[in-house]
């Protein structure tokens, strides 16, 4: 057999770096005396740093999205059109954190808040941009009290506002608060509910970048991705490409739920082998049952059964190779004694709920899909019904304007074929033939 | 000129066109919901779905990649796209479901969702018949359905306000309507309530959807989710016929359809024009169409006491005929077609009276700066380019009063009503009046009355606030034949009216009225006074070149969509 290989080096002496063992770090002062905006005043008043070098550098460092997609930050930077005086351009910071499973930005904001600015300046300074929203989920509401003190702090000290540390640069941050909808997570329906309207995912194109908050320039990154930047600054952008997995680099908050004896976020490289992360990282499975199931990034990301997770790393191309994503790398662990139907239901039921309702394919197949999901947990299923739901996964996916369809889509596609077995126990015995062609609709 | 492949055939194109319109302008039907010419498209209904695909271009020579037969290779996106978004691209290639198995495809499991928590209550559905989605389905859609759960309830029999009504079960959510209030009419009465599968339109809290515009949702909606609140459980589709007309309810002659059943007008909707109201109809232009069928005569009188029509004809002539001209006031009609005025006037002339006035209906405030105006008369402007002034309401009582006019000769109008004078002030004039209606107040004072054909009944041209001459086509029948009425009939109602393919043509309702190009020249003969015209047709086409005001506005040069006049000789 193989030799599990991580791609994360000597983890096991690994230091955090976004969220370093300091106490009180979500204070100013604290921040401060830990190179707090330190990498802010070196990009505004030195003359090594221009916009282009820092988008430069951040291209350098290979950082990728940490919301799920994953698409090079510093590529989707560079996507801003040529700076024109006369048209406002604007960050989004998503701070919706929805996805069932993740909870890793959370931690950042509760804990590191001013990393979290900071990452916002640096990345406006690099896209010319004079306005930053920091979009929180509406249930994160004590992290949001939080937020919008440290900021107070962060304006009374000439952070953030007119003319920050006499440099002539002049940033806005604006903390908006979400109402508790999934879709908001998903960058068009965040600018749409940004600017008050109906939480509805805009066509692409026009990209956000031609075309965003109320019709102007806009790029959007995900909280933990903006946290990485003032790093990059401080440290370069070599060291960060050298942390972890080559293709997939940099220090990653790992959000490990489930049937574990420690669950949490934890901070470490990329490309750490999932067994690892089970079984010392979150203290090995819960009553020594045996490991069934696993999504790794949050649960729209395909499932993975046990037996296809060995020497699988948590990088893009492991995770790839081994049939699933890397997503927002919130992990879902479930042992032996998961009803995989059961989990199911209750994932189908989420994204039914969650569907905004504006393309046909999600509005009505997520329906659909619950019921048919719900009839085969109770025992009532057919055989045939599994046929229906690959079928109605086939007429959602890639139909619809944003990506909802294919999440809700993608976890009844991948249960079915990787825990086919579980579906036909379920069904109602005199519908399991017996060798005979299947009824089909 | 740019161009694009559409299933293997090439067109060219214009400027920025969005690939569905393209599509539907070339006779390729792609079915779709959310999308309208004069809107965004949000591509929610997912219906239009194509592949599109672009020619490789090889990234070093920037030239198109070539295949073995010297053809551009075709790179396709990876998923289909919806066509209502995408504008054309020169060198673009498409595929409908007229060469794509999988756009057929899409296209079928599209409407299958769509499906699942429709109601299917067509039978009672009042948009069935021309239902969008009744059709599309036929065309494209899947045969039987897969679904075996309960369907979604919501909010049925809504009044959403005064003329609509909603149910919300039909609703596709396409968001037609809750645009038109954003984007079109702009008062945002409208917007999506709940969420996912239970998403309907309504107002916002404490909101009543009142705008002067509100049905226009009602043509829009691809469903049956909004219906008229006037017009609704009246008539099938499929039981009316209807006919391209103009609409008379103020000054702009909104182009409409009148939609009629057994001889009376059940709806009015819009017909799109794009010189004049676009897609659109106001509420007041659709509603006021019960002057047509409620409160009609049934035949000429002589005071008050029904004669035969040559009875009629010969007390007009009496009337005129020992008359001393100057003491005859002539009074047309911003109601009446330019045809019916014209002949007025010739009719004023051969007596001696001078060129008849008209009465102005302006209500200040009541025009906005679309569809309705000030105006509340069809013709104004048309009286107007024939020499008829507005009457100075205080000039003609006075006039009326100190018994300088000893008959009072009124086209299709009320003074009456208007205040102009009472009835008793009419007592020593002599009165003949053309109306529509029994409630006309001037009828009392009438010495002969004439039933006069409405704009739905007669032949005619009426020229709008704008300057723009359009034709008025007879929707319903008169008691009574004449063969221009007929033959007029015939042409412009799609059921090949009074003709053995005629369905619908039913005897009841039959008005025993006549426009006045009939009666006018009738009572001339009465007078010896020649006006020989075979039908308005001839009366257009003398006046188009006699008069420069009408230049041009012959029957076949307005066709559907009228003709501009010149703006020479009008003092508005």
């Amino acid at each position: 057999m193989e030799e599990k290989k991580t791609k994360a080096g000597d983890w096991r002496s690994y230091q955090r770096v976004l969220l370093p063992p300091v106490k009180d770090l979500h204070k100013l002062d604290v921040y401060e005396k830990h190179e707090g905006y330190k990498a802010l005043r070196e990009v505004l008043t030195t003359d090594k740093w221009d916009p282009t070098s820092v988008t430069n550098e951040v291209k350098k460092s290979g950082l990728k999205g940490r919301g799920g997609a994953g698409f090079p930050t510093g590529l989707k930077w560079s996507f801003m059109p040529p700076v024109d005086p006369n048209i406002p351009r604007f960050l989004c910071c998503n701070g919706d954190e929805s996805e069932p499973g993740t909870f890793k930005d959370r931690q950042l904001m509760e804990y590191n808040p001013h990393l979290v600015f900071e990452g916002m300046l640096i990345a406006s300074y690099a896209m010319s941009i004079k306005t930053g929203y920091l979009y929180i989920r509406g249930e994160f509401a004590d992290w949001i009290t939080l937020m919008e003190e440290e900021l107070e702090k962060a304006y009374a000290k000439g952070y953030v506002g007119k003319n920050i540390m006499g440099s002539g640069f002049s940033c806005e941050i604006v903390i908006h608060k979400g109402a508790g909808a999934y879709i908001c997570g998903e960058e068009s329906s965040l600018m749409s509910s940004l600017e008050g309207q109906r939480a509805y995912p805009r066509v692409k194109p026009p990209f956000p970048a031609q075309k965003g908050v109320w019709g102007y320039p806009t790029t959007i990154n995900n909280v933990e991705t903006l946290t990485c930047v003032p790093l990059i600054i401080n440290k370069g952008g070599e060291w960060f490409s050298k942390i972890g997995a080559s293709s997939h680099p940099g220090p990653v908050l790992y959000g490990i739920s489930g049937h574990v004896n420690r669950p949490g976020v934890f901070e470490y490289p990329t490309g750490m082998l999932i067994s690892d992360l089970i079984d010392e990282v979150a203290g090995g499975m819960r009553g020594g049952k045996k490991l069934k199931a696993l999504i790794p990034g949050g649960s729209s990301t395909p499932i993975l059964r046990a037996d296809q997770i060995v020497g699988v790393t948590m990088d893009a191309d492991s995770l790839r190779d081994a049939g699933s994503m890397m997503g927002t790398s919130g992990m879902l662990i479930m042992d032996e004694d998961v009803d995989i139907v059961s989990w199911l239901r209750r994932i189908t039921q989420f994204y039914h709920h969650e569907s905004c309702g504006q393309c046909t394919p999600c509005r009505e197949g997520t329906g659909w899909l619950e019921n048919i999901v719900t009839r085969l947990d109770e025992g009532n299923g057919q055989l045939r019904d599994l046929d229906i739901l690959l079928d109605l996964c086939t007429q959602m996916e890639g139909r619809t304007v944003c990506a909802l369809a294919d999440a809700a889509a993608w976890p009844i596609r991948y249960t079915i074929d990787r825990f086919r077995s579980e579906f036909e126990a379920k069904c109602r015995p005199e519908n399991v033939p017996s060798g005979g062609v299947l009824e089909t609709a | 000129m740019p161009n694009i492949t559409v299933d293997n055939e090439t067109l060219e194109f214009d400027g920025t066109q969005r690939l569905l319109q393209l599509c539907l302008e070339t006779d390729v039907d792609l079915p779709h919901f959310c999308y309208h010419p004069a809107m965004s498209a949000p591509a929610n209904c997912r219906q239009c779905l194509i592949e599109v695909g672009m020619p490789q271009i090889n990234r070093e020579t920037g030239k198109p990649n070539l295949d073995e037969n010297g053809q551009p290779i075709i790179q396709f996106m990876p998923k289909l796209q919806t066509s209502c978004s995408m504008d054309a691209v020169d060198g673009m290639v498409i595929r409908t479901h007229k060469s794509s198995e999988l756009v057929k495809r899409a296209q079928k499991d599209n409407l299958e969702f769509l499906l699942i928590n429709h109601p299917l209550d067509c039978p009672i559905c009042d948009q069935a018949g021309h239902c969008p989605l009744q059709n599309q389905t036929y065309k494209h859609g899947p045969e039987g359905s897969r679904f075996e759960f309960r369907k979604v309830g919501k909010p049925k029999q809504i009044d959403l306000g005064p003329n609509v009504v909603l149910d919300g079960e039909r609703c596709i959510n396409c968001t037609r309507c809750v645009r038109f209030t954003e984007e079109i009419s702009k008062s945002n009465q409208l917007t999506i309530v709940e969420r996912g599968v239970r998403n309907y339109p309504m107002t916002p809290p404490g909101v009543e959807f009142d705008e002067p515009y509100s049905m226009n949702v009602i043509d829009i909606c691809p469903v049956g989710a909004l219906t008229s609140k006037d017009s609704r459980f009246r008539a099938r589709t499929w039981e009316m016929s209807k006919t391209a007309s103009i609409s008379t309810v103020n000054a702009r002659g909104s182009n409409c359809y009148y939609w009629v059943k057994d001889n009376k007008i059940v709806e009015i909707t819009p017909r799109t024009n794009m010189d004049v109201n676009e897609y659109w109809l106001a509420d007041e232009d659709r509603l006021d169409y019960h002057k047509f069928n409620d409160n009609r005569p049934s035949g000429p009188t002589i005071s008050g006491a029904e004669v035969t029509w040559e009875a009629a004809y010969k007390a007009v002539s009496d009337c005129l005929k020992g008359a001393d001209g100057s003491r005859v006031q002539f009074v047309g009609s911003a109601y009446a077609t330019v045809e019916d005025n014209y002949l007025l006037s010739k009719l004023a002339a051969a007596v001696g009276a001078a060129t008849p006035i008209y009465l102005a209906h302006t209500e200040a405030g009541h025009g906005d700066s679309w569809l309705r105006t000030d105006d509340r008369t069809p013709n104004a402007q048309g009286c107007e380019r024939l020499g008829f002034r507005a009457a100075n309401a205080a000039d003609l009582k006075s006039r009326i009063l100190d018994g300088g006019i000893d008959v009072l000769y009124v086209m299709e109008e009320d003074p009456v009503a208007l205040g102009l004078c009472s009835v008793a002030d009419l007592s020593k004039v002599k009165v003949v009046l053309h109306f529509y209606n029994t409630t006309n107040q001037t009828l009392p004072a009438a010495d002969v009355a004439i039933p006069a054909a409405t704009a739905v009944e007669t032949v005619g041209t009426l020229v709008n606030d704008q300057g723009l001459a359009q034709r008025l086509r007879p929707a319903k029948s008169i008691a009574g034949v004449n063969r221009t009425l007929s033959m007029e009939i015939g042409k412009c109602r799609a059921d090949r009216h009074g003709t053995p393919f005629d369905k619908w043509y039913d005897e009841s309702n039959l008005i025993n009225c006549q426009p006045g190009w009939i009666s006018l020249p009738k009572i001339a003969a009465e007078l010896n006074v020649a006006m020989n015209y075979k039908g308005p047709r001839n009366i257009m086409a003398e006046l188009s070149s006699a008069n420069d005001a009408f230049a041009g506005a012959t029957y076949e040069a307005m066709g559907e969509f009228g003709v501009r006049l010149s703006e020479i000789g009008v003092t508005a």
